[in-house]
């Protein structure tokens, strides 16, 4: 099964997140839950998710929690700090809720715990730029 | 800084060797320059996003590829995991440019490597990134 019952295939556009992805969500905008089935294209020569995978895996969600939180916003990356924890390996169900600590006129903070069977195998912070804003 | 590249040098080592480094990459091993290591990346349409410009998670997957890289060769280990990895993204990078990673290691212990990476395209930075690396 590629994705638990509830959750829905997410509609990407970036080329390189569709040759990565499918990426799943469920849930309301502001409040969705992102996931990734870890299959062998993700995974390195030890058979573990590669980390370039897990942070654009983390890029791929947090894009989409802020382009909800911005209503179709144009949005960008500014800088992403990634903590890797624990090994995922390939056929793992990889998933996190995106939050958003704070949002001022121009930028995004966001954060999210990466879980597999609930436990935490990534952490991520980031800072985004609402485009067109001072 | 050096120009931007235009095309892979003849030394230039293809070292995507099967998973997610080949379906991300394929990324290239370069002549060192004194202490800096440096890899390349030709810049492909699947690499983009919806705007044109290369995809951070593509900037921070060379970036880890080539810093990983660097933390075997400086420590021997036949393999180094990424602890933490952080990135900052300076400026576009486009379609037919050929990125270049610059490493450096900061600092070396028993079990650790500390590194930094500059991707440019000649004298344009792209990202600058930082992360720590666990030996073996």
């Amino acid at each position: 099964m590629r994705a638990p019952e509830g959750f829905i295939e997410t509609r990407l556009i970036d080329p390189f997140e569709r040759h990565v992805g499918p990426i799943y969500e469920r849930g309301d905008p502001g409040s969705k839950v992102f996931g990734l089935r870890i299959d062998d294209r993700h995974v390195n020569m030890r058979g573990v998710i590669h980390g370039g995978m897990l942070m654009t895996f983390a890029d791929a969600a947090f894009g989409q929690a802020a382009w909800d939180a911005t209503d179709h916003g144009d949005v960008v990356t500014l800088n992403m700090q990634s903590q890797f924890l624990a090994p995922a390996k390939s056929g793992d169900w990889l998933e996190v809720a995106p939050v958003l600590t704070r949002r001022t006129r121009a930028l995004l903070f966001l954060r999210g715990d990466f879980l597999v069977d609930g436990a935490p195998v990534f952490s991520v912070a980031s800072v985004w730029k609402i485009l067109g804003q001072p | 800084m050096p120009n931007a590249l235009t095309t892979l040098p003849p030394e230039a080592e293809n070292i995507s060797r099967g998973g997610f480094n080949l379906h991300a990459g394929p990324i290239y091993r370069l002549a060192d320059e004194d202490e800096v290591r440096r890899f390349a990346l030709p810049v492909e349409e699947k690499h983009l996003n919806g705007s044109g410009n290369v995809h951070g998670g593509l900037i921070m997957t060379f970036a880890d590829i080539a810093m990983s890289q660097t933390s075997r060769v400086v420590s021997g280990a036949p393999a180094c995991a990424t602890v933490s990895l952080t990135c900052d993204f300076v400026g576009p990078g486009k379609a037919g440019d050929i990125l270049e990673a610059r490493v450096q290691v900061t600092r070396k212990t028993r079990t650790l490597v500390f590194l930094s990476a500059d991707i440019v395209v000649g004298d344009r930075q792209v990202a600058a990134a930082t992360g720590l690396w666990k030996i073996g």
